[in-house]
């Protein structure tokens, strides 16, 4: 795929469907018209690096993209959060998450209404709302985030490491003295996003404990998690600040590749463990004190809700396993082949 | 309690004239690619025909312009085979004369009113 090709793919992707292949014909067109020009003025065919240049002219494809669009709404609390470039990919994620939130809602309530308990409007309504609220809340942070870097940096983007597109990359003020990214560093975009999907774990960590809500919903008030994920707690809080340790230090420290590679592999094998013992325990949710007299029916409820965790331990497992093999065989085939290692300035 | 806000010269003042200088060239870019587009074109040589007579534009701004205008029926449009290559190429629709004609007339006027003023 040459360098055209990839750029209009990164911009088929703002495009209004309706229109996109209609837009891109008509584009391509003017690119490869322009192309040509610059050929027989030049008498020779365009290096890659000038074909770069005259596509870096032509700007971000997002921003590209999004002039072709007639929906130009956005999200402002006052200032503006998120503007028509994102909107749409905004309200495509937002959508993703709350529909795979409903149907675990769904699960869990009709595995409830199965099992014979009583459920009441409220404890739908305001279990949805809960999720609502705090995925409307996350995604939207999110994405002002990317929208502030964006409106910063629009011309922030280029064709580095994408096999069949373009992407932003992350840049920071130069007053902050962090090094420059080149081929074969940690992409600073990677690690400021562990940085912050950890964060938010880790909050939500520790608020899981004391709020059951958060996990159970409704059923909080006849379910309870097995001393079991007592036992784990420690070890899960310790391996995700592990990451958030080796997102900062590749945050500062881009080309400290062989780091992440190491963290990514011991975190992988730890986390098998933790699976593994979690697998043994054989129970999972155990029924909370005010369970009281229907213990009957919640102890049903709680049956099947250990039987979803179990298969959903052993698909983890299982997912674990294989991706621990693939990180393996990379690092060997690594070093059999030392050239497709990170750089290996990592201090010892 | 009072804040003093301070301007800084270079940077602010170059915001503003080039917000304000944006909006005074939008209205003039519709007028110029309907000129234009009296004569047959396609986007490039649009593009081209019009940054040589020193009013640049870039795709970003013509290729969604071209098809607002189309679709208020001020142009035509057809792809058609040039080169070995396909094109779409535009032209002025009947009523897209008419509007030129009233916009150019007006343009004039305005023309006419500012140099008074200025």
């Amino acid at each position: 795929m040459d360098l055209l090709d990839r750029y209009l793919n990164a911009v088929a992707k703002g495009l209004p469907e309706a229109q996109r292949e209609d837009i891109l014909r008509e584009l391509s067109e003017d690119i490869r018209s322009e192309m040509e020009d610059k050929e027989a003025d030049l008498r020779r065919p365009l290096a890659e690096a000038e074909q770069q240049a005259i596509l870096k002219r032509r700007g971000n494809p997002a921003l590209l993209a999004a002039r072709f669009r007639q929906d130009h709404r956005s999200v402002a609390f006052g200032p503006q959060l998120i503007g028509p470039v994102l909107f749409p990919f905004y309200i495509k994620v937002l959508s993703f998450n709350l529909g795979l939130t409903f149907i675990i809602i769904g699960a869990i309530f009709l595995t409830l209404v199965v099992s014979g308990q009583n459920i009441t409007f409220n404890a739908v309504f305001s279990s949805v709302l809960l999720q609502l609220l705090i995925q409307l809340g996350a995604v939207t942070l999110i994405f002002s985030l990317i929208q502030r870097h964006l409106n910063k940096y629009p011309d922030s983007w280029n064709f580095r490491g994408m096999g069949d597109g373009v992407h932003l990359d992350l840049k920071f003020p130069s007053d902050i003295k962090l090094a420059k990214p080149t081929d074969g560093q940690v992409s600073r975009f990677d690690s400021v996003s562990i940085i912050v999907a950890s964060a938010v774990a880790l909050v939500w960590l520790s608020e899981v404990r004391r709020h059951p809500f958060l996990i159970f919903g409704p059923a909080a008030y006849f379910l309870q998690l097995a001393p079991v994920w007592t036992q784990v707690y420690g070890p899960i809080v310790f391996l995700t600040s592990l990451g958030v340790v080796q997102a900062v230090i590749n945050l500062f420290r881009p080309r400290w590749a062989r780091l992440r590679t190491l963290v990514s592999l011991v975190l992988q094998a730890a986390s098998l463990a933790v699976l593994g013992y979690l697998l043994k325990a054989g129970s999972w949710v155990t029924l909370a004190d005010s369970a009281g007299s229907h213990s009957a029916g919640y102890s049903r409820a709680a049956e099947l809700v250990n039987q979803c965790v179990f298969y959903c331990l052993l698909v983890a497992a299982v997912i674990s396993v294989v991706q621990l093999a693939l990180k393996i065989a990379r690092l060997m085939r690594g070093q059999r082949n030392p050239s497709s290692l990170p750089p290996v300035d990592v201090p010892c | 309690m009072y804040t003093v806000h301070y301007m800084t010269p270079g940077t602010d003042n170059h915001d503003l004239f080039e917000n304000l200088r944006l909006e005074l060239r939008r209205g003039s870019l519709i007028l110029a690619v309907l000129a234009a587009l009296r004569k047959e074109h396609y986007g490039y040589t649009l593009r081209k025909t019009l940054g040589d007579l020193g009013v640049a534009i870039d795709e970003g701004t013509l290729y969604p312009l071209l098809r607002r205008l189309e679709s208020q029926g001020l142009l035509l449009s057809e792809w058609r085979e040039e080169d070995k290559r396909n094109k779409r190429f535009y032209r002025l629709s009947p009523d897209g004369k008419g509007i030129l004609k009233r916009l150019l007339a007006e343009w004039q006027s305005i023309n006419r009113s500012l140099d008074g003023i200025v």
